[in-house]
Order: C-alpha cells, then structure tokens, then sequence
C-alpha cells in the first residue's frame, strides 16, 4: 500500500481563532517500513495519524492511496480501506471491554464479512503470535495494560492489514513492557512485511525505526 | 420501562374489566324492555339506587298494555352477606327470579356438575356464582346463612361472565323474604311482542304508569356508552402519557449510555464498521431492554391488576390467578408488549444516529 500526502494542512476552528494542527505536510510511505514520527504533545502527531489512516479529513491538501486520490473516496469506500488495509494501535488500546481477548480479536474480520471458521482461526493464530494463548476467553479488564496492547496489536492484524497506525503504542506502559511491545512491532514489521507508523516520545521506538520524522508545530521534518 | 409497563398494563386491564362488566349488565336483558323506578339510577339494566315497586300491581299494569308478551319481575340486591357495600359496579349482589322465568332472564346458563336449578317459588334453594363458591368453598347442597336464613345452594353457575360470577340466584319470593322486601321489586324485565317496538312500549308504559321509568336496550346503553367511552378515551390517554415519558427515558438513558460508550463507538468507525452496524448496535440494545422491561412490566401489572381487583371486590387474590388470562386478556399483553419494545426502539433512534456520527479524530481530541 502506498500512501503519499501533498501539502496536508488540518486546522481547527478555536473559538473565534484557526489553528492548523498540521501544516503543508508532504510524505510518501511506499515501503514496508518502520515510521516514527516523534515531537513535543500537541505538535500535530496524532492529527496526522488520523489523516493517513482515512479517519479525518484535510482542511487542504490532498492524500493519495495508491496513487488514487482518498478525497474522492466515498465514505463507505473510506470505511472499506480502514476495515481491510489499516490496522490501528490506541495509546488506550480502545479494547471492548464486553468482549473477550478473542472475540476483541475476531471483531473487524466479523465487520469485514469474513466466515466464523477463518476469523476464529485467524484470532487465534494472532494471539498465539502476540503471545496471549492462554489469555484469550479474558475480557479488557482481567488483563494487564502489556497484555491488552497485545490483544490491540494482534486486532489491527486481523484482516492483514498493510499499514499499522500506532498512537503513542507505549504511552500507558512500564519500560520493560514497552520494550517487549516494540519488539512486537518491529517483529510484524519485518515478518508480515507490514508498514508501521507509530507517533511516539518513547526513544527505543526512535532507535528501532528505519525513518524518524519530527513534528514541529504541525510541520514534519525527516531526521533520518 | 418495567415500572412504566406495569402501570399500564397495571390501569389497562383493571379499566378493561371493569367495562366489560358494565357491558354485561345488558346481556341478561337482551331484547327486553327494563322498567325501574323513576327515581332509580341505573347502569345499562341494573339499578344501583332508587325506590321499589309493588310487584303484583305493577306486572299487572304493564299486561294490559297492548303489544306486551311478557312480564318478569325481579329483586336485585346488591352486596352479599357482609359486604354490606353499595357499589358503583356491583361485585357481589343477589338477584330473585321467579321459578319459571329464570330462562327468559338468564338463558342457557349452564350449571357444575350434579347441580339444578330451584324448583319452586317456596324452596330455600339458590344457585351460586362460581368465583363465590370458590371463595366460600360452597358446593352443591352446601349450607349458608344470609341474614339469618337458611338457604342451601343447589347449583353453581359453570360460566365466564364475571356478572354470574359473582352473584347468587334464587326464587322471587326467597329473595323478597331474605332481603325484607315483601311483594317488592326492583327491576321488571318486559318482553314486548314481535309487531311492538321497543321505543313505542316505553312510551306507552311510561304514559300508563307514572311512577316508573323505562328503557330500551339502546337507551340503556346510550346512558353508558359515553361514561365508557370516556373511561376508554382516559385510559388511552393515560396510556399514551405514560409510553410518551418512557420513550423521553429511553432515550435520555440510551442517549447517556452511548455518550459513555462513545470511545467504544469511534473505535468500531475507526476500525471501518459500516454506519448501518453501529445503528443496528444501539437499536438491539434498546430493543432488548423493551424484551426485558416488557416482560417484567407484564408480569407485575397483571400481578398489579390482581391485587387491584382483589382490593376492589374483597375477593382473596388465590382466587383471581386461575382467571389471570381473563383479567390480563393473552391479546391485551401482547400488544402492550409489542408496544413497550416499539417505544424502546424509537427511544433508541436518536442516540443510534448519535453514535452512527462519532469519530476516533473527534473523540481522541477531545480527549487530550
């Protein structure tokens, strides 16, 4: 999957005020690679996650999946492209909490229409991988914060996605799960040849990337 | 929406018994002119209050109006024994027939098994409303005592009309004696010939005997039907009032549930859930709290309106739950039932389309 803005801007309406949360963003993500884009709070990180991953749309500025261009897309078209190509990783990790670690897992196949049998057996090869076997009839709140970003990470993995959109992956945790969470990352990134964009401040993700981008007051500027 | 169903279901079927009552006070008097005193008040055919007649006298004034087929004087009492209750709706209350006309006034009424009707003006048999054999455990040839008489019941009416069901029957002149009103009645039951119109005969007693009054079947019912229809207008009203607030609770609750929720809700967005699965979510969800609180508003108002009935008529409640699909009609709880979850699923229409417009974007900012 090829993503590529050119001059994404994204302002919000403040009171009598516009903010632009991302100004003039050009980027291109054509490999499977690494991505983490770092910055301060509040320099637009997340606002541009939200904008490649079909979740917000730009004020201007255009984005073009595989080169067709995403503002073209229908809502429904958008929705298809979210629920079969993009993974998504939250900070909160956004779990349900009425749902087993399985059922969490096996939930965007059941939106893709995918059948019974195969979700299940993709659920559980996922949580095999993320390591959670063992954890998966648990509901959200029977595990700990390490193990529902797994389950988190093995649901983005579930209609085998091309691009994974992480925001602040190891906001909530402690370093040594952190670690292990990035390692994961980096794992599915170089197993599954998936793309992974993670917005972090935690340097082991930095150090682990193939390309840091900074945010900067809405601009992003690539460091290496 | 349980509480709400209860309430409902709770007025509904205790209204709906009661006018079914009141329309059967005409059955028994089907195709016959009433005559009652002319200060009485009636309701369809049955006097509630008012003078008595002279019986012999009076039968004999309506004979000799031409166009008349038959006379049948009868003494109707209300409140039985102790109840000593005059009541809007009669609930017990006792009724002195002759012998030989019990067919004009009652029809085919059948009897439980082994029992008979009276067979003379002078016996001291009756024939009792089931619901009140139940109650007092009275069978055929059991004993009792009404105002200090002897009486012994030979039958027990085997029917569902609730005015049979609560009375008890017995020969004119046994009732005259038991109740104190010699020679007395109340009500005269006036058969007219085929070639005389009802309208006509009433005027024609009314001219003849002034101290009566007398009614057709359609004048009896006109006096009713708009109390009844009134009553009926009420309790819809009563009904839509109640359904109205519900659906506003539903809403607010549903509304405040998927606000909570709404996390949750973006996430399903984010994750690419067409909007029609996120609707569908929040109407189901609705949709079994109608399932619910209708069964258990159900339950309770017909366990309600039992209790209600039994307040009413002094009738111990045990007695009222072999007859509980004839108080709470199976069609009646049906379409309260269809009604609760329909309420439910419009109350879920508005936060469903609420949760159909939330977005990770929004949602996350909003929360950092």
């Amino acid at each position: 999957m090829k993503i590529r803005t050119v001059n994404l801007t994204r302002s919000f309406r403040v009171g009598a005020s516009e903010i632009a949360a991302v100004k003039a963003v050009s980027l291109e993500i054509s490999k499977p690679i690494l991505i983490a884009i770092i910055g301060p709070s509040g320099s637009g990180k997340s606002t541009l996650l939200n904008l490649i991953g079909l979740n917000d749309y730009p004020t201007s500025g255009e984005i073009f999946i595989d080169d067709a261009d995403a503002s073209r897309l229908s809502g429904r078209e958008r929705r298809r492209i979210r629920n079969t190509r993009i993974g998504f990783v939250f900070q909160t990790f956004n779990l349900f909490p009425t749902l087993s670690a399985l059922e969490n897992v096996e939930l965007p196949m059941s939106l893709a229409n995918k059948p019974q049998k195969e979700q299940r057996e993709r659920a559980l090869n996922l949580l095999e991988i993320v390591g959670l076997t063992q954890r998966r009839s648990h509901r959200p709140k029977q595990l700990s914060m390490g193990e529902m970003q797994r389950v988190a990470i093995a649901r983005a993995l579930a209609n085998k996605p091309e691009i994974i959109i992480a925001d602040e992956p190891t906001g909530e945790l402690d370093s040594k799960t952190a670690k292990e969470i990035i390692s994961l990352l980096q794992e599915i990134n170089e197993r599954e040849k998936t793309t992974v964009v993670v917005a972090t401040h935690d340097e082991k993700i930095i150090d682990a990337a193939d390309i840091v981008c900074t945010m900067q007051d809405g601009r992003l500027k690539q460091e290496s | 929406m349980a509480i709400a169903a209860t309430f409902v279901i709770a007025v509904g079927s205790t209204t709906m018994r009661y006018t079914t009552v009141i329309r059967e006070m005409n059955v028994l008097f089907n195709g016959q002119v009433t005559v009652v005193s002319k200060d009485a008040i009636v309701i369809q055919a049955i006097p509630v209050t008012g003078g008595m007649l002279p019986q012999d006298s009076t039968v004999e004034k309506i004979l000799s109006i031409p166009g008349v087929s038959t006379v049948t004087p009868v003494l109707f009492v209300t409140s039985v024994g102790s109840q000593a209750l005059i009541q809007a709706v009669p609930v017990n209350f006792s009724m002195g027939i002759p012998v030989e006309d019990w067919d004009i006034v009652l029809g085919p009424v059948p009897l439980r098994a082994n029992g008979h009707f009276p067979r003379n003006d002078s016996s001291n048999e009756i024939v009792a409303g089931a619901s009140l054999a139940d109650q007092y455990n009275w069978t055929v040839n059991t004993e009792i005592q009404l105002n200090g008489y002897t009486l012994r019941v030979s039958g027990v009416f085997d029917t569902k009309m609730a005015l049979l069901n609560r009375c008890l029957v017995m020969p004119l002149t046994l009732a005259q004696i038991v109740y104190n009103y010699p020679q007395s009645v109340n009500i005269l039951a006036v058969k007219p010939l085929q070639s005389m119109p009802q309208q006509n005969l009433t005027m024609a007693i009314k001219e003849k005997i002034g101290y009566v009054n007398a009614l057709t079947e359609t004048e009896r019912n006109d006096i009713v039907q708009p109390v009844l229809e009134q009553v009926q207008t009420w309790t819809i009203g009563i009904e839509v009032v109640v359904f109205v607030i519900s659906l506003i609770l539903v809403m607010t609750v549903t509304i405040m549930s998927v606000s909570e929720r709404r996390r949750d809700f973006a996430t399903l967005d984010a994750m690419g859930a067409p909007t029609s699965y996120v609707f569908r979510v929040v109407i189901i969800e609705t949709f079994l709290m109608g399932v619910l609180g209708g069964v258990i508003g159900i339950a309770f108002g017909s366990l309600t309106a039992i209790v209600l009935a039994s307040l009413y008529t002094s009738i111990p409640v045990t007695l009222f739950f072999p007859s509980i699909l004839e108080i709470v009609p199976p069609i009646y709880m049906l379409e309260m039932f269809a009604a609760i979850v329909s309420v439910c699923c419009l109350g879920g229409i508005i936060p469903a389309l609420n949760a159909m417009r939330m977005r990770i974007a929004e949602v996350l900012r909003a929360e950092y």
